[in-house]
């Protein structure tokens, strides 16, 4: 990579370049393909185990969950209503916490800097290619559980939560919505990895840190006494994507989350480049 | 390492940009123009004259009633005491559409699930999308335009504002109060309060709509009190007609579907009866007492271990005690409610 070269107009190629590598280097890793390949299975072991057990014991277990016996696309949104608390923040905080810090650790950090515009254009890059992780996160669950759902169930009119019902191809395209609601929701949390992960030369640390954040958020969320806290919190609109499935569809919360990570990706950025480009790069 | 310094700017402006953001945007949402001057008996008027049809808007219920969590104490969501009692405690959003006196909608906007109730001409149904059931009451085809009042639900600002209207007589001062903005709109803020000083709402403040007369929010606050113990306000409003098909409702497949009969109502259908039985009140205006006689009183109630975690024994019975409202269980199975102190209510119970 000829990084060293900062003529205006080689940048913008420069930089794309960099986030193929980064991108082909993100996406070759055992490690990812583990993590896409663990979030798929949650949809598939929720089919196989809905599937397998006879008895339907009403209002059990997480809302809706009755209606993928009845409906196979259920199974992605049922899916990811799981794994938006633990799983995909897991999978988001190791791509995000292990960006830079990993670079730092391997000692390759040094030699993707060179170049005056270097840190702004890598932070760029290793936000992109984690954000570019979530939607691939989101999808792999969508998609294996609309796979599985339509291979081990009944596809037919989908009942919404306001009780109407409506056709296939509309619930694809909510589908489509909610997944794009829950990638959009993880946005945040990236840009809080990816600070924390200028802060350290030790991956697992920030890697951990991220989830921790995480979590702590969704336990202040659920704490009354907070209530004031709770809009400010990023993870406060990761289950409204059930207003998605209402009759009209509720976009108030849509735009909410939407500001609310754009909030978090604006002020983490800032505190990651301020961190970044002042720091001192020794490995 | 001159420059450092000025790397960490955006970090400091960013979050100053935002805490600023959040604090002027609401401020300049909320500034209203200063509308002409009009009496309380004016801003009355108009609530009287008021004809909005049509509406649908988003409706947000907030309630500090004093009331412990009602989710935390672990009961069943499914019976029916505590779902009641759940709407009463907490925020609640719903939407509601209207389209005439005989379509409505009401949509509980709970987490991960939904309760709808839907009026369309003499059909009422209740959709709860927890457990999945529909319930199907088919109103009696007279009952003209009184609108659908459906308990357990979150009532729009003009049904509640109604209420407090109708009980309007010389125990309650009527004034105007400063003008306020409601969901971006202008509107007149009527306040009642009551000449009495022993019963335990300080003030009922009302949201009127500049244009068109309707009621956009009520605020209940007790004595002695700065914040709203309750209030329902509209979030947002719109005056066009919704589409048609919203109030169009079939039970969705699977659903279990239940035929609920209307209880046979007296033929004067204009009194908002809760129930058939008769309950005697004493004391007058916001003093009132009522008893509610124990033949009355659902036996279910009694036993109910949630109301044995919200009430505190009392001499003569269980009080259940909100910063509004006291609900006095005696020991003989009567149940007194009021605004008024628990003493009051005991005296009430005693002097039968």
């Amino acid at each position: 990579m000829s990084l060293s070269d900062d003529s205006p107009r080689a940048r913008p190629f420069a930089g794309l370049s960099l986030l193929g590598s980064e991108l082909s280097v993100l996406f070759r890793r055992r490690r990812t393909i583990a993590m896409l390949i663990a979030l798929a299975a949650v949809p598939i072991l929720i089919a196989v185990a809905v599937r397998l057990s006879s008895s339907r014991a009403q209002g059990r277990g997480p809302a809706f969950l009755d209606q993928i016996s009845q409906n196979g696309l259920f199974v992605a949104t049922v899916a990811l209503t799981i794994s938006i608390p633990l799983f995909l923040p897991l999978t988001v905080g190791v791509v995000a916490g292990d960006s830079i810090a990993g670079e730092a650790s391997a000692g390759t950090l040094r030699y993707l800097l060179v170049g005056p515009a270097g840190r702004v254009r890598l932070l760029v890059v290793k936000y992109l290619s984690a954000a570019i992780f979530c939607l691939s996160a989101t999808v792999a669950v969508s998609v294996a559980g609309a796979v599985i759902g339509i291979a081990l169930f009944p596809v037919g009119p989908v009942t919404l939560l306001s009780g109407d019902t409506i056709g296939v191809g509309e619930s694809v395209l909510r589908s489509l919505l909610i997944a794009a609601y829950i990638c959009v929701s993880l946005l945040g949390l990236c840009a809080i990895g990816l600070f924390i992960s200028t802060l350290t030369d030790v991956p697992v640390g920030a890697m951990a840190a991220t989830v921790v954040a995480a979590v702590v958020s969704q336990v202040l969320d659920a704490l009354p006494q907070l209530a004031w806290l709770h809009p400010w919190l990023f993870s406060h609109y990761w289950l409204s994507f059930a207003d998605l499935l209402r009759q009209p569809i509720e976009w108030g919360s849509f735009g909410d989350n939407a500001l609310l990570q754009l909030g978090y990706l604006v002020v983490f950025s800032a505190l990651a480049y301020g961190r970044f480009s002042t720091k001192d790069v020794l490995s | 390492m001159t420059h450092a310094w000025k790397r960490w700017v955006p970090a400091v402006m960013v979050p100053a940009v935002i805490v600023a953001a959040a604090l002027t945007v609401p401020l300049a949402a909320n500034a209203t123009a200063s509308l002409p001057t009009k009496s309380a008996a004016q801003v009355l008027a108009m609530i009287a004259q008021s004809n909005v049809k049509a509406l649908s808007g988003t409706v947000e219920q907030q309630s500090n009633l004093g009331l412990p969590d009602i989710g935390s104490l672990g009961s069943s969501v499914n019976s029916s005491t505590s779902s009641a009692l759940e709407l009463l405690a907490g925020t609640h959003k719903a939407r509601v559409y209207l389209d005439g006196a005989t379509k409505a909608r009401v949509q509980v906007l709970d987490s991960l699930a939904e309760r709808d109730v839907i009026r369309s001409g003499n059909d009422v149904w209740l959709y709860s999308s927890s457990n999945n059931t529909t319930t199907h009451v088919a109103l009696p085809s007279r009952t003209g335009k009184q609108p659908s009042q459906t308990p357990g639900v979150v009532p729009t600002p003009a049904e509640l504002a109604n209420k407090f209207l109708a009980a309007i007589d010389s125990t309650t001062a009527v004034t105007v109060s400063k003008d306020v903005s409601v969901a971006g709109r202008s509107a007149y803020d009527l306040v009642l309060t009551p000449r009495s000083s022993t019963t335990l709402i300080g003030s009922v403040s009302i949201a009127v709509d500049s244009a068109t007369g309707l009621p956009l929010s009520v605020d209940v606050t007790a004595r002695g009190a700065k914040a709203a113990a309750f209030s329902v306000a509209f979030t947002s409003l719109s005056l066009t007609t919704p589409s048609a098909d919203l109030f169009a409702f079939t039970p969705p497949k699977g659903a279990t579907v239940k035929q609920q009969a209307l209880p046979p109502t007296p033929p004067k259908g204009e009194k908002p009866s809760t129930s058939a039985k008769p309950s005697a009140v004493t004391g007058t205006g916001w003093d009132s007492v009522i008893e509610v006689p124990s033949s009355a009183v659902p036996t279910s109630l009694s036993g109910s271990s949630l109301l044995n975690q919200l009430t505190t024994a009392v001499a003569g019975g269980r009080l259940l005690h909100t910063s509004l409202v006291n609900v006095l269980l005696t020991t003989d199975g009567r149940v007194f409610v009021g605004a008024v102190s628990s003493e009051q209510l005991q005296a009430a119970a005693a002097g039968k």
